[in-house]
């Protein structure tokens, strides 16, 4: 048996008008094996995010100071591997910077001009808190925020400030303790603000009750939406199979009105991240509830990283989330399903 | 196996499409916001014209004045027949319009300034302690994470300070003493977190060059093996030797230090630091 491997050319026929074929299936043994095919795509799937998340800020949240001062702060993905990770900062004026790993610990920072090198030693997230005076300058009564930022980000505005002018499109806008807080698309952005009395209209909480559930229903969509293609996706599989059933899950249940002590939620969720248990930790001492802004008080995160927390407790089926006065309560479940 | 190719495929399309559709939905929140927004800018602006100019308003504001008060009429339109797209294009125009107005405005009185905590003592105080407030309850939730006791009376201590400030502003005093008091007490807390989970941090740096400098090790077997400069090699051996006596001996600043020598050998002999 000869070993060469006889190219896809050489197979080649000529039909009787000298018509040039190719037979299809040879090409597709020659070329890739199908389960290989499967894999890589489920490779491919599988990385795509992971290759876009590092470095790239997970949030970004300003907040504008009534003198033009800035606090930023942002949660960044940054490689195990690494010991050292170097970030730009928004300027070099900086006031109070504290980076934080992932077990919490304040980690050691070089700030050089705008670069802030960060010995990371093993943190997978860091989280950079300062305070910057470069962002914002002042020409007679007008305000002018400045920014070019590598993500989306949220901007709240001083209390009492008036928008006069931007530059692009704010992606969401939001009241926050009478302040406006707009959700802005990365690039460059400039806003002009004055201060002014009485900037916020009446109008303002009807409007956010629409966004709010415009948003839900947003959200709602595209949860129906992967359910239904992972529902399709079972059924095909079983119908496919239809033996070998794996065990199904045990499920732990309480009596009604108890709710899990924290030893059996950590059992049964033994992957669940040291912040989440922290939070568990929060709401079983808070009767087994609490206002997810009372989480966000209570832990000092941005309300994008608590919401994200919140929805992962609620896939892991620790917890789930009511709505009450506008607010989202989120509760611990009274019963829950072991993790494999 | 077709079928298993068929839930393949819809995973690749879910898991490159869901990030863009995200995105896509969250860019088509409630378009009525842009609205509100220049509605308000356009009230700000005639506020501002009237207070400056009353009667008088010079004909190039009053031309762009005119171009951004129509965009907002054709945004509310634009935005009545869901023509999203037009209503995005309105609402540029209009803030670009009230956003040169303003500069105008500005421009003709007084001198660009950098915001300085000169410039508006008042206010700038305030602020000062509004952000020295968040650097505070910053410090406190890492504390709180570890249990560190002896912090507590400190941040008493901080935030009865910075009350005293606020009243200090209020009644027109200079706190500038007590500003000096709490920045002092905030470096020392600063300190007593760092001491107080040193041993914690160091067990996790420790466990993290143990795994990495195996690794170099490694590397390095192989460096030898493709014959690259074989005294580069012994140097960064002697290196990983330095770096685990050091952290036996519980010196991780110093071990942190030959760590960065070591990463310009691993440079030199072409090893990438980042080891995976």
């Amino acid at each position: 048996m000869s070993l060469l491997i006889e190219p896809i050319q050489s197979k080649k026929s000529l039909g009787e008008e000298g018509i040039l074929f190719v037979r299809n299936d040879s090409i597709f043994d020659t070329m890739v094996k199908v389960p290989l095919l499967v894999a890589s795509m489920i490779i491919v799937a599988a990385l795509l995010p992971i290759q876009s998340s590092f470095s790239t800020p997970r949030d970004l949240d300003l907040i504008i100071y009534p003198d033009g001062s800035t606090h930023i702060s942002t949660e960044i993905d940054v490689d195990p591997f690494l010991t050292d990770y170097e970030v730009n900062l928004f300027g070099s004026t900086i006031d109070n910077l504290v980076v934080i790993g992932d077990s919490g610990f304040l980690l050691d920072v070089d700030v050089i001009d705008d670069t802030a090198l960060i010995q990371t030693f093993g943190s997978s997230v860091i989280t950079i808190e300062y305070d910057i005076h470069d962002l914002v300058s002042k020409q007679g009564r007008l305000w002018t925020f400045s920014l070019d930022s590598p993500s989306d980000f949220t901007l709240l505005l001083p209390k009492n400030s008036a928008i006069v002018g931007m530059t692009n499109l704010p992606l969401n806008m939001e009241i926050i303790n009478e302040q406006n807080q707009l959700t802005l698309s990365s690039g460059s952005t400039e806003i002009d603000y004055f201060f002014s009395i009485n900037t916020i209209s009446s109008t303002t909480e009807e409007i956010v009750n629409e966004e709010d559930n415009s948003s839900n229903i947003i959200i709602v969509g595209i949860i129906g939406g992967i359910i239904v293609i992972a529902l399709v996706s079972v059924i095909i599989i079983t119908k496919n199979k239809q033996k070998n059933v794996k065990a199904i899950d045990e499920v732990v249940t309480i009596p009604k009105n108890n709710i899990l002590d924290l030893e059996t939620i950590f059992k049964l969720k033994p992957d669940l991240r040291e912040d989440d248990k922290e939070l568990i930790k929060f709401i079983f001492d808070n009767n087994g509830e609490a206002l997810e802004s009372e989480l966000r008080k209570n832990f000092l995160q941005p309300r994008t990283t608590m919401w994200r927390a919140v929805k992962r407790l609620e896939r892991e089926g620790v917890i789930e989330i009511e709505k009450k006065d506008l607010q989202n309560l989120v509760k611990l479940r009274k019963s829950m399903e072991e993790d494999n | 196996m077709k079928k298993l190719a068929f839930f393949a495929i819809i995973v690749l399309i879910c898991g490159t499409m869901s990030p863009s559709l995200v995105n896509h939905a969250y860019g088509q929140n409630d378009p009525s916001i842009l609205l509100r927004i220049a509605v308000q800018a356009d009230k700000q602006i005639v506020n501002q014209l009237d207070k400056k100019y009353e009667n008088q308003i010079p004909n190039n504001i009053n031309i762009l004045y005119d171009k951004g008060h129509t965009a907002v009429k054709s945004l509310g339109q634009s935005l009545s027949s869901n023509d999203i797209e037009k209503a995005k294009q309105d609402f540029l125009l209009a803030m670009n319009s009230f956003m040169q107005i303003s500069r105008i405005m500005s421009q003709s009185s007084e001198k660009s300034i950098e915001v300085n905590v000169s410039v508006i003592p008042h206010q700038a105080l305030e602020s000062k302690i509004d952000r020295i407030e968040k650097f505070v309850q910053t410090l406190e939730s890492i504390s709180k994470k570890h249990n560190i006791v002896q912090n507590k009376v400190q941040f008493t201590e901080a935030h009865s300070l910075i009350n005293e400030i606020r009243d200090q502003i209020t009644s027109n005093q200079n706190p500038s003493e007590k500003i000096t008091e709490l920045n002092n007490l905030m470096n020392s807390i600063q300190k007593e977190i760092r001491n107080s989970i040193a041993e914690k941090q160091s067990n996790a740096i420790k466990n993290f060059f143990e795994k990495f400098l195996v690794q170099i090790h490694q590397k390095l077997i192989e460096a030898k093996d493709l014959d690259r400069n074989q005294i580069e090699i012994d140097k960064a051996n002697e290196l990983i030797v330095e770096i685990r006596e050091l952290l036996s001996k519980n010196q991780i600043n110093d071990a942190k230090k030959v760590y960065s020598e070591l990463k310009v050998v691993l440079k030199d002999i072409g090893i990438s630091v980042k080891i995976t």
